[in-house]
């Protein structure tokens, strides 16, 4: 799919304002993917914008559907407490296993509950919804409980990247977000759920910044 | 707008925002389908949509694309699906409202995976709550109804 | 009212309800018998034959006036009078019939006796048989719950069914001129000398116009059919496809959808409010103010609720803390002579024999809970022409019906109440408010059906909870047996908490404190159990098995505690404790069901509880295994007696189901009070056990007990104890509070 480099401003007025798109087939970018110009961006300026990403990646929005071999998707941040004794996260309720299709397609498929609909929005403690059918990460993008280092080597790694040069990872964040997916989601989560940090756009700069000044990785 | 619902087509006036559950039960007066708890979290509204399982109560009538079956077009008193009939011969229902929306998850399972274990039972019908406890029938009636789709 | 009401009756003293009784409407009185409801609305070639046979044309319609909550209990009633009657299974119709008084519980009375189900004497036998019968009989509760009802109907069914098959002989005769005892029934027919069948339904007229013969003789038990044995539930069918009606399936023409939004400081006032937002949306017929909330009436239940979230509202105070803290410093207040409710066992004198002793002592405490059956609250009325319609699924449908009359303010026939099937119950539809916000909205709709739905929040936040509780206890072993066991528990009582909502306020101590602590049948030579009463704090009720899960808790972890001081196996510990025979069997048996002293691979654990509860002694032993992600409960097994078992694969069902209800409270169960409001609002902050969590249970069901007993209850108090005791043998950590999510994970 061909996309425009350019935000679409009605998609991200909507955004910064909370509402969100009744429009079925809102598939334009709505993010702007403006990276710096090569050697503007120092090592310590790329750090700190993978820190930023680093706080996306391990917020519950992105990390709770990004697991490993498991298939298990978790509870963690503010609006699933109780956890188990010494935990800050659970299990996903229900014994939810999404199987090694990633979406449950072997016994229940997450879209059983989490319903496939260009509408964001969804009451408190229901099942959260977006614009493609809800699912998990691939594996190889494990990023629950990860270090920093850890979710940096990936990120940098094209084998478990999916392919991906920085570029190709921001134009994914903003395409995926074009779709009305978990991208765009993790930032209008509806349902009193805590969104993730920053915005979009700062995520798509991040990844961009830390692109340009060479994709460091910090030590754990 | 229009909803098929066990083989017959509808045409409705309703809010854009009404769950399926709703317009079923209030507005096709379809009562198999319950209300428990209206965020997903029970499984007492599941129908299908094209053969998969789905929570009614979290899906909007107007966002339906597909088929709809209820419990009612699953089959009937007088011919039941395998499934049914495996409830009946393990006699699992107690107080009984819970079980449309078990019995829709495990035709929804067995028409996905004909001969589950039981850790695939656990998965799958797991997010199906029962107060009764009939979750012991539950188990073996599933595999009864697998054994009687051809599977096990 | 409702179970307030009901339970005030049946723990006011009993002996003093029967001779007031007995003052106020003399004995004729009470020898006489209660019409027979069926009469008020007989159609058309429509006959009954005794209280519970209804036969026209299209055959015999048996009436089972018990609610079914899923406990089977219609199906066990309809083959306690078909056994009888003589009617084929696949024939047999039910139907739960209106309230009467004839249909008054006689047997869910024992429970409140201030004697031990396990006493035989001639006092205990005479209270037991002669003064319980003719109080039940004055009280003319229609109640469904104490786990009564199979001794509650076990006579007077067969009884019935016995009856009815001679009238109908009767008639046969008379028709032919030839002597009843010449002629047989089978399958709904009265079958002549010479093999010809007349079917019942031609014999009805006749046969309800004959006097009912007395001195019935039953059949023995060598004979049944149909009793003793694993019958199909009459309600399997529409309950596996759809077709079963609960309440809230009914659909009337012209139908109207409402909930409630009510306040969220239980039992504080609705000050004023503001529902402008709510009736400018299209479908919004009608708000209904409430003394404590509003009523919302629309097109459909969806636009309903969506506009009672619309409705501003100005809520009073409740008259309870605001915090649980509050909460529980209330309960441990009450461990006070000011507090006092009963002491009904003290034996030897638990005070000296502590004296110099190494004494254990510990604290327990549980929480509220609520009942969160499947199906929330609600009920569907309709007022016309002077006529007042009740649908609703309850456990208590005189109860029900008073209310209704008093709420509109019609007279005895004009209100009709029709109980349905109900979405589980746990005592929750023993109460009354559910089907009054109906009344309420019909009566302000005349001629219009309106169906009030509670949202599963009002359902959750507005409940009549399982009270918070505390035990506390002293002992002491010697020579590895137990020498004094002193134990008090503490909680708000249920019967005071139910005078709010128009119970009566009885002097006396409430028994459902003390339930299944003071009658166990253990013999230890200093034994005192003490039951204190808390302050009022938030509603509380009636909850499987009423005071049995919390003071199961208690007792059977602190006797579990004296095995482990006394370094004994708790399985023998409790053995050799044990001082009756029949209770003795139930926990061999589980011992050997369960192969207690089977060595268990690595990490697994076994724990054991043993329960008196609704003069059922239940035994459970639980399996427990450490995995990577937790606890994980593995195996149960469970043991009761019944004395009669009626229906073996039902009585299973409700002994596994009740246990499966007991861990559900036990692992995860919590309600709790945070700024005067309920802290839990739905499914994902009161979770409630899943089919992965649930163990593989066995289930022994024996009958060496003298009296038939019921089983709806007796299978949930064991559940926790065992359970925690399993923890304990596992981790060597004793957790002395519930739920036990809050200190171990599981799986």
């Amino acid at each position: 799919m061909k996309f425009q480099k350019s935000i679409t401003f009605i998609s991200a007025l909507c955004l910064v304002s909370g509402l969100t798109l009744a429009a079925e087939n809102s598939t334009g970018p709505i993010a702007d993917i403006n990276p710096p110009a090569k050697g503007t961006v120092t090592e310590a300026q790329a750090l700190e914008a993978f820190a930023r990403i680093y706080e996306v990646a391990s917020h519950p929005r992105c990390a709770n559907c990004h697991v490993g071999e498991d298939n298990r998707p978790r509870w963690s941040g503010p609006s699933y407490a109780p956890f188990p004794p010494g935990q800050n996260w659970r299990y996903h309720g229900m014994n939810v296993n999404a199987d090694d299709s990633r979406i449950g397609a072997e016994t229940m498929p997450c879209s059983t509950c989490h319903q496939t609909t260009p509408d964001l929005d969804s009451a408190p403690h229901s099942p959260p919804h977006f614009g493609i059918d809800w699912q998990l990460a691939p594996v190889e993008f494990e990023w629950f409980g990860k270090s920093p280092n850890e979710i940096c080597e990936q990120l940098k790694d094209p084998a478990r990247n999916g392919g991906r040069d920085w570029m190709g990872l921001a134009e994914h964040l903003v395409m995926d977000a074009g779709h009305r997916g978990p991208v765009l989601w993790g930032w209008s989560p509806s349902g009193d759920r805590e969104a993730a940090p920053f915005s979009l756009q700062q995520h798509v700069d991040d990844m961009t910044i830390w692109g340009v000044g060479g994709q460091p990785c910090p030590k754990d | 707008m229009e909803l098929s619902v066990n083989g017959q087509a509808h045409n409705l006036d309703i809010d854009e925002d009404m769950p399926l559950l709703w317009a079923l039960r209030d507005k096709l007066n379809i009562t198999g389908p319950k209300y428990g708890c209206g965020i997903a979290m029970c499984g007492a509204c599941t129908v299908h949509i094209d053969g998969q399982a789905v929570r009614s109560c979290s899906i909007r009538a107007s966002e339906v694309n597909g088929e709809v079956t209820t419990i009612e077009g699953l089959g009937s008193p007088e011919a039941m699906h395998a499934v049914q009939s495996a409830w009946k011969e393990h006699q699992v229902a107690q107080c009984g409202y819970c079980q449309p929306g078990q019995i829709m998850s495990a035709a929804s399972l067995l028409a996905r995976n004909p001969n589950p274990s039981d850790e695939t039972i656990d998965q799958a019908m797991s997010a199906n709550l029962c107060r009764c406890g009939t979750y012991p029938r539950i188990r073996a009636a599933v595999k009864t109804a697998a054994a009687k789709m051809g599977g096990a | 009212m409702g179970a307030a009401r009901t339970i005030a009756r049946r723990t006011f003293l009993v002996g003093s309800v029967a001779l007031a009784g007995g003052a106020a409407f003399g004995v004729h009185t009470i020898k006489k018998p209660y019409p027979n409801p069926l009469l008020d609305t007989l159609e058309d070639g429509e006959f009954t034959l005794t209280n519970y046979v209804l036969i026209n044309q299209d055959g015999v319609t048996l009436i089972t006036p018990k609610g079914e909550m899923g406990q089977g209990v219609q199906s066990t009633w309809a083959a306690l009078i078909a056994e009888e009657l003589d009617v084929a299974w696949d024939d047999v119709k039910i139907a739960h019939g209106p309230p009467g008084k004839a249909y008054y519980n006689a047997a869910v009375i024992e429970e409140g006796l201030p004697i031990s189900s396990l006493d035989h004497s001639g006092q205990a036998n005479f209270m037991r048989e002669k003064i319980a019968p003719i109080a039940a009989k004055v009280m003319a509760m229609q109640v469904t719950g104490g786990s009564s009802a199979a001794a509650d109907g076990f006579v007077k069914l067969r009884v019935a069914g016995a009856t009815a098959r001679e009238m109908l002989k009767n008639a046969a005769a008379k028709k032919l001129g030839l002597k009843a005892s010449q002629f047989m029934t089978v399958n709904g027919k009265v079958i002549t000398p010479d093999r010809e069948e007349i079917p019942y339904g031609d014999l009805a007229a006749d046969a309800a116009a004959l006097k009912m013969p007395k001195n019935i003789s039953l059949r023995p038990p060598s004979e049944w059919k149909y009793l003793g044995k694993s019958m199909p539930r009459l309600d399997m069918k529409t309950k596996v496809t759809g077709t079963a009606n609960f309440a809230p399936d009914l659909r009337f023409e012209g139908m109207k959808f409402g909930t409630v939004k009510m306040n969220p400081h239980l039992g504080g006032a609705l000050k004023s409010y503001n529902a402008d937002k709510a009736l400018a949306m299209k479908g919004v017929d009608k708000v209904i103010a409430t003394d404590h909330g509003v009523i919302i009436i629309a097109d459909n239940t969806w636009t309903a609720f969506k506009a009672a979230n619309l409705i501003d509202c100005d809520w009073g105070k409740a008259d309870y803390p605001d915090t649980m803290a509050e909460h529980y410093a209330a309960v441990g207040a009450a461990f006070d002579n000011a507090s006092y409710d009963s002491r009904n066992r003290d034996i030897g004198n638990v005070d000296t024999a502590l004296e110099g002793a190494e004494v254990l002592s510990a604290e327990y405490k549980v929480p509220y809970l609520a009942h969160a059956c499947m199906e929330p609250v609600n009920a569907t009325a309709m007022y016309q022409d002077g006529r007042l319609d009740v649908w609703a699924g309850n456990q208590a449908p005189g109860d029900l019906k008073a209310h209704a009359m008093e709420v509109s303010g019609l007279s005895q026939d004009q209100v009709h109440i029709h109980t349905q099937f109900m979405g589980g119950g746990f005592g929750r539809k023993s109460e009354v408010d559910f089907s009054e916000y109906a009344v309420r909205a019909a009566m302000a709709m005349k001629d219009t059906p309106v169906q009030i739905m509670w949202s599963r929040e009002e359902d959750m936040t507005h409940d009549y909870y399982r009270p918070i509780a505390m035990g506390r206890f002293r002992g002491s072993v010697k020579d590895g047996n137990i020498h004094a066991f002193d134990l008090n528990v503490a909680c708000p009582s249920i019967l005071e908490s139910g005078a709010e909502r128009g119970g009566p306020d009885l002097p006396g101590g409430d028994i459902t404190n003390a339930m299944t602590i003071w009658d166990q049948p253990y013999a230890i030579p200093n034994y005192r159990t003490t039951a204190w009463r808390a302050r009022k704090l938030l509603p509380v009720g009636a909850w499987r098995s009423v005071g049995g899960t919390q003071n199961a808790f208690f007792q059977e972890s602190m006797i579990d505690e004296m095995a482990h001081a006394a370094g004994r196996d708790p399985m023998d510990f409790r053995l050799e404790m044990m001082n009756n025979d029949v209770c003795k069997t139930v926990l061999e048996t589980v011992k050997d069901m369960s192969g207690w002293d089977r060595q268990r691979p690595e990490g697994h654990a076994l724990g054991c509880a043993f329960v008196l509860g609704f003069a059922v002694p239940t035994a459970e032993v639980i399996e427990i295994k450490q995995t990577n992600d937790g606890i994980k409960i593995i195996n149960a097994w469970a043991a009761v007696d019944v004395g009669t078992a009626l229906d073996p694969r039902n009585i299973e069902a409700q002994v596994f189901g009740g246990l499966n209800f007991g861990l559900a409270a036990a692992i995860m169960g919590e309600i709790d009070v945070k700024d005067g409001k309920i802290n839990q609002t739905n499914f994902h902050d009161y979770d409630s056990l899943r089919l992965y969590q649930a163990p593989k249970v066995e289930v022994e069901i024996l009958e060496n007990g003298k009296h038939i007993r019921g089983i709806g209850e007796p299978g949930t108090p064991p559940a926790a104890p065992a359970l925690a005791n399993a923890i304990f043998a596992l981790t060597g950590e004793r957790y002395r509070e519930l739920p036990l999510n809050k200190f171990v994970a599981f799986a």
